[in-house]
C-alpha cells in the first residue's frame, strides 16, 4: 500500500515539471503518453527524481515502468529501501 | 520549446571513403604532410561539382551568411574544401606522433585553466569547425581521460579506418544513442570519475529537438540535447575550439560558460548555455569562416 501523500507528491512535481493538469495523472494511465515524454524529458526526470526524492537512478530502473501506478511503486519502493519519506 | 527537426539535417554520415582516407595516411607516412597538402590540392577540385549539397551549402554560407560576390564564393568554396582536407591531415599526422611538427598556442583564460587542473569532470562543447581532434592530446597535460560522445554511424567509420590500420582510438567513445536517455548515465559517470567528456553543439540530426537562434545573422536551429545535458549533468562547461592560424600552426580557443556546473535546476539554464555558446562559436567562426565544416543546410 503506497501513502497518498506521496501519491500527491509524486503527481505535483510532475505535474508542475511537464506542465499538465494534475486531474490527467491517474495510476492507471500511461506515464510517457501522458506526460508527453521525450528522451530529452526523461533526462529531465532523472533529475527531477533525484532532487524531489533523494536517490540515485538508473537506465534499468526504468523498465517495466508503463503507467503511473508502475511508476508510484518504484519511487515507493526506493524510498523504503532508504527508509526516510522525502520533505 | 518543443520543436522536431524535420529539415535536411545531417545523417550522422561523412562523405569519404576508407580508403581514400588509408591513401593520404600512407602519403603522410611515407612522403611527409607537405606532400599530403600538394596532392590534397588537386583532390579537392573534384568535390566541388562531385558533392553538390555540401557546395550548395557552403555557397550559401559564402553568399548569404557572409556577403561575398560569386568569384569570392568560388574562392571560397575551394579554400574550404582544401582546409577540411588540411584538418584531416594534420590531425592524422598528429595522432601518428607527428605533433613536433606543429606549433600551437593556447589562448585560455584563468578560469579555464582552473576547472581543467580540477579533480571532477568537465563538459567540453566544440563544434563541427577547426581541427579539435588536433588538440585533444594536449588534453592529456591535465592527466584526464577524454570521452567523445558522437554519433553510432561517425563512430563507426572511424572504428573502421581504426581497425584497417590496426590502431586504438586515441580517445574513448560514447557513442549517440537514438533516445539520448541512455547516454545520461553513461556521461554522468564519466564526470563522476573525473573525466572530460567532449560534445559537438552544432549538429542538428533528424528527428531531434532543436532550438532556433540567430547565429552569423541568420536564425539557424541548434540541437538542444548537448545543452539539456549540460544543464542537468550541473558539469562546469568549457568552449573549446582549434583554429588553423597558419602552415602547421594551430590556436585552441578556451571559453569557460558563466554560471554553468553550479545549479542544474535554474530554470532555462540549457537555453543559457546555448546562447554562451553561440557567442563563442560566432567569435571563432569569424576568425576564420573558410574552417567552417556543416555540409547540409544549416540556416533556416
Amino acid at each position: 500500500m503506497i501513502d497518498s501523500a506521496l501519491i500527491e507528491k509524486i503527481n505535483s512535481v510532475l505535474s508542475e515539471e511537464f506542465e499538465v493538469d494534475i486531474e490527467m495523472l491517474k495510476p492507471d494511465a500511461l506515464l510517457m503518453e501522458t506526460l508527453d515524454l521525450d528522451s530529452l524529458d526523461l533526462v529531465d526526470m532523472v533529475v527531477l527524481i533525484e532532487h524531489n526524492f533523494g536517490f540515485t537512478v538508473m537506465a534499468k530502473d526504468f523498465v517495466g515502468i508503463k503507467s503511473f501506478d508502475d511508476f508510484y511503486h518504484f519511487i515507493n519502493s526506493r524510498i523504503n529501501e532508504k527508509g526516510e519519506f522525502p520533505k | 520549446m518543443k520543436k522536431e527537426s524535420s529539415r535536411n539535417d545531417w545523417s550522422g554520415k561523412s562523405r569519404g571513403g576508407a580508403l581514400g582516407y588509408l591513401s593520404f595516411v600512407f602519403i603522410i607516412k611515407t612522403f611527409g604532410v607537405t606532400a599530403a597538402y600538394v596532392l590534397l590540392s588537386i583532390v579537392v577540385i573534384y568535390f566541388i561539382p562531385f558533392a553538390p549539397k555540401a557546395t550548395s551549402s557552403v555557397w550559401y554560407f559564402s553568399r548569404k551568411i557572409l556577403g561575398k560576390g560569386r568569384f569570392d564564393s568560388l574562392i571560397f568554396l575551394y579554400k574550404n574544401y582544401f582546409s577540411l582536407g588540411i584538418s584531416l591531415i594534420d590531425k592524422t599526422a598528429v595522432a601518428s606522433g607527428k605533433s613536433d611538427e606543429f606549433h600551437f598556442e593556447f589562448n585560455e583564460p584563468d578560469g579555464v585553466q582552473k576547472i581543467l587542473n580540477n579533480k571532477s569532470g568537465a563538459i567540453i562543447i566544440g563544434a563541427h569547425f577547426g581541427n579539435w581532434e588536433a588538440g585533444a592530446p594536449f588534453f592529456d597535460k591535465y592527466g584526464k581521460e577524454m570521452r567523445v560522445v558522437m554519433m553510432n554511424a561517425e563512430y563507426r567509420k572511424i572504428k573502421e579506418i581504426l581497425d584497417k590500420q590496426k590502431k586504438a582510438e586515441s580517445f574513448k567513445v560514447i557513442p549517440l544513442s537514438d533516445d539520448m536517455f541512455s547516454n545520461i548515465f553513461e556521461i554522468r559517470s564519466a564526470l563522476e570519475n573525473g573525466a572530460y567528456v567532449a560534445i559537438q553543439g552544432d549538429r542538428l540530426t533528424q528527428g531531434t529537438k532543436s532550438e532556433t537562434v540567430t547565429f552569423m545573422g541568420a536564425n539557424a536551429p541548434f540541437p538542444k540535447g548537448p545543452f539539456v545535458l549540460a544543464a542537468r549533468l550541473a558539469a562546469p562547461v568549457v568552449f573549446y575550439y582549434a583554429v588553423r592560424t597558419g602552415f602547421k600552426r594551430y590556436c585552441f580557443h578556451f571559453t569557460l560558460c558563466p554560471g554553468c556546473g553550479a545549479d542544474s535546476k535554474v530554470k532555462g539554464l540549457e537555453n543559457k548555455i546555448l546562447q554562451e555558446y553561440v557567442k563563442s562559436l560566432e567569435n571563432v567562426v569569424k576568425i576564420a569562416p573558410e574552417q567552417w565544416y556543416n555540409y547540409y543546410k544549416f540556416w533556416l
